[in-house]
């Protein structure tokens, strides 16, 4: 379950104040997918951040499982968001200069889990997003539909109970939208919450999805 | 049972530095270059204190030289003999020797006149005098050389024998009878041994006279008094202790100490350069994959640690690379250029090796002002980006 109480957001650029989010109010029940929709500035991607516990609130609660990941030390936010929490980001956030394996495994690497568990758990994925023929390849090297796929495969290597996905089709063309789209259905029915951040008319005829929440100007409306 | 020891975070720490590869070589280089000068200096002045500090001992105790004018003069035999009427003098030994240039080497030998029937003063003169027939080198003309001698002679076409100029304006031919590689190779490099009488030849002395005496004492203690003695009963002569020795060469040691402190002081600045420019910050590329690391669940400690690793295996390498290479430049190349900053006041000196030395200590601290340092340095920064949320290190 995910729980957004009264957030308000602001950021701090120079010395001007930007309000982002204003008396933001959501609940996400389990295995719900939720798409968030706006144009771009409508605070999709800040209400994303939030729920990972990437940045925190000015104002408000966000419970997270039950758990107050707004208020969480470092150490236990990030522990938390390693076993719980897939994030799928617009700009792909991957470290161009390391390998699609390097890139994946990223999220496992503080488990220090073996060595046979590490490669069952990527080949898995890579194979799931037919990324496996360029596993050493270096990701900057890659069309932007397969960094993508790069990019799911890492958000779900730990196989995680929330997926986030800020404007995942953004990059990509109609036929990797619609393969994409396939896997989220997919997740949906293994029980994954899913919230979609996104502008892109695909995600709002779907009939898996369970609610749509629209934004605009950092409010629900 | 599962490891402690987080192998893959280790492997990522590697793969880091690869990644930025030329930035971490160049970072790589410059300390191994701080490491390499440092220690080097400090493996050659270690090592000439080591043997300089066995020729102090090796010395006698008092050498008295007869000043005339201000002018060291020769000093009478019979003058050895009222020495020890001193109480606590245990001998006084008459020694007949100069510096004998040779111009076309451009070198200065140390000639030391022996006889078979006088004490030596000391050990290690001792041992070559045992080890040669006297009587047979005088009657030959022969001497004995060091190892040093032998080489700059050979180089000049004297293979066998030499002519020394003496000091009537004649040559004397004196041939090679023998090379002594003394335990004491510092001191013994340049001497040539030959006995007394061509000594005197060479010089131009009086059979009567010596160039100084050595005066051992039973009790080091007694030093002072046995001094003040002596120049009451000999008030022209100047005596000079084991202890003006060393202190001499001390000073020598502190002038050169001064330049390679100044060296020091550069190699310092430029190391602090590479401090401060890690410590001003991070490239926006390495904010970033800060950023990326925490959004998908790597803790602060998790990113601490990997960096810690990854400025750990740099400056680790660095820092056992400099000092190989400076035990490998001072102690199997001979340190070379290096060494005639030191030893540059004979060209003779060169040639003698240095022995072992391994100062702990002093490497000890040049790790610990060097290591954790640069550990630090890299650290900080990284910590203050951790601090941050994910997602404004991301932007």
């Amino acid at each position: 379950m995910i729980k957004l109480s009264h957030i308000h957001k602001i950021f701090t650029q120079g010395n001007t104040e930007v309000v982002a989010l204003s008396d933001i109010s959501l609940h996400v029940k389990d295995g719900e997918f939720t798409v968030l929709k706006g144009a771009s500035g409508s605070g999709k991607s800040t209400v994303l951040s939030l729920i990972a516990g990437l940045s925190r609130p000015s104002s408000g609660e966000v419970l997270v499982e039950g758990k107050a990941i707004s208020k969480l030390p470092d150490n236990f936010s990030a522990l938390f968001r390693r076993e719980n929490i897939g994030f799928i980001f617009q700009k792909y956030n991957l470290i161009p200069t390391l390998s699609v394996r390097d890139n994946i495994i990223l999220p496992l690497i503080p488990q220090n889990p073996s060595e046979e568990v590490l490669t069952h758990s990527v080949n898995h994925v890579m194979e799931k997003f037919s990324i496996a023929h360029k596993a050493d390849m270096l990701v900057k090297n890659l069309s932007g539909g397969e960094q993508q796929r790069v990019a799911i495969a890492r958000a779900l290597i730990n196989k995680p109970k929330i997926i986030l996905a800020d404007e995942p089709t953004a990059n990509l063309d109609a036929k990797l939208s619609n393969e994409l789209i396939a896997i989220l259905k997919q997740l949906k029915e293994e029980n994954t919450t899913i919230i979609v951040a996104t502008h892109d008319p695909l995600f709002f005829d779907l009939d898996f999805v369970d609610a749509q929440v629209e934004m605009k100007n950092g409010k629900i409306v | 049972m599962k490891s402690k020891m987080n192998f893959l975070l280790l492997e990522y720490a590697i793969n880091a530095i690869l990644r930025r590869g030329k930035k971490n070589i160049f970072i790589l280089l410059i300390f191994s270059m701080l490491v390499f000068l440092l220690s080097s200096v400090l493996f050659i002045s270690d090592s000439i204190k080591l043997e300089l500090n066995s020729v102090v001992k090796s010395l006698p105790e008092i050498t008295l030289q007869r000043f005339v004018a201000g002018k060291q003069s020769d000093v009478s035999l019979s003058r050895a003999e009222e020495l020890l009427s001193i109480e606590g003098v245990k001998s006084a030994i008459p020694r007949i020797w100069g510096y004998y240039y040779f111009k076309v080497a451009g070198v200065n030998f140390s000639v030391v006149g022996i006889d078979a029937f006088e004490d030596q003063y000391k050990e290690s003169l001792q041992k070559i005098v045992d080890s040669v027939d006297v009587g047979v080198l005088e009657k030959n003309s022969g001497m004995i050389v060091g190892e040093g001698v032998k080489k700059v002679l050979e180089e000049n076409y004297y293979k066998d024998f030499f002519n020394f100029v003496t000091a009537e304006g004649k040559w004397k031919k004196v041939t090679i009878a023998g090379v002594f590689s003394s335990d004491i190779s510092l001191e013994a490099n340049d001497m040539i041994l030959l006995p007394k009488n061509t000594a005197y030849e060479i010089f131009g002395m009086d059979k009567k006279m010596a160039t100084d005496i050595v005066v051992k004492v039973s009790n080091p203690k007694e030093i002072p008094m046995i001094v003040s003695k002596i120049n009451l009963l000999f008030p022209d002569m100047r005596a000079i202790t084991k202890d003006d020795i060393r202190v001499s060469y001390q000073n020598i040691f502190d002038y050169k100490s001064g330049f390679f402190l100044s060296l020091f002081l550069i190699c310092a600045f430029t190391f602090f350069i590479i401090i401060y420019d890690k410590t001003s910050g991070l490239s926006s590329q390495e904010k970033k994959e800060i950023g990326i690391l925490k959004a998908v669940g790597w803790s602060m400690d998790d990113i601490i640690k990997e960096k810690f690793y990854e400025s750990f295996i740099i400056s680790f390498c660095a820092f056992i690379m400099g000092l190989c290479a400076a035990l490998f430049f001072v102690y199997f190349l001979q340190a070379p250029l290096l060494r005639d900053i030191f030893m540059g006041y004979s060209k003779l000196k060169p040639d003698f090796i240095l022995p072992f030395s391994f100062n702990v200590e002093m490497l000890c601290l040049l790790f610990l002002l060097s290591v954790p340092i640069y550990i630090a340095a890299t650290l900080i920064p990284s910590w203050k980006a951790s601090t941050l949320d994910a997602d404004e290190v991301m932007r």
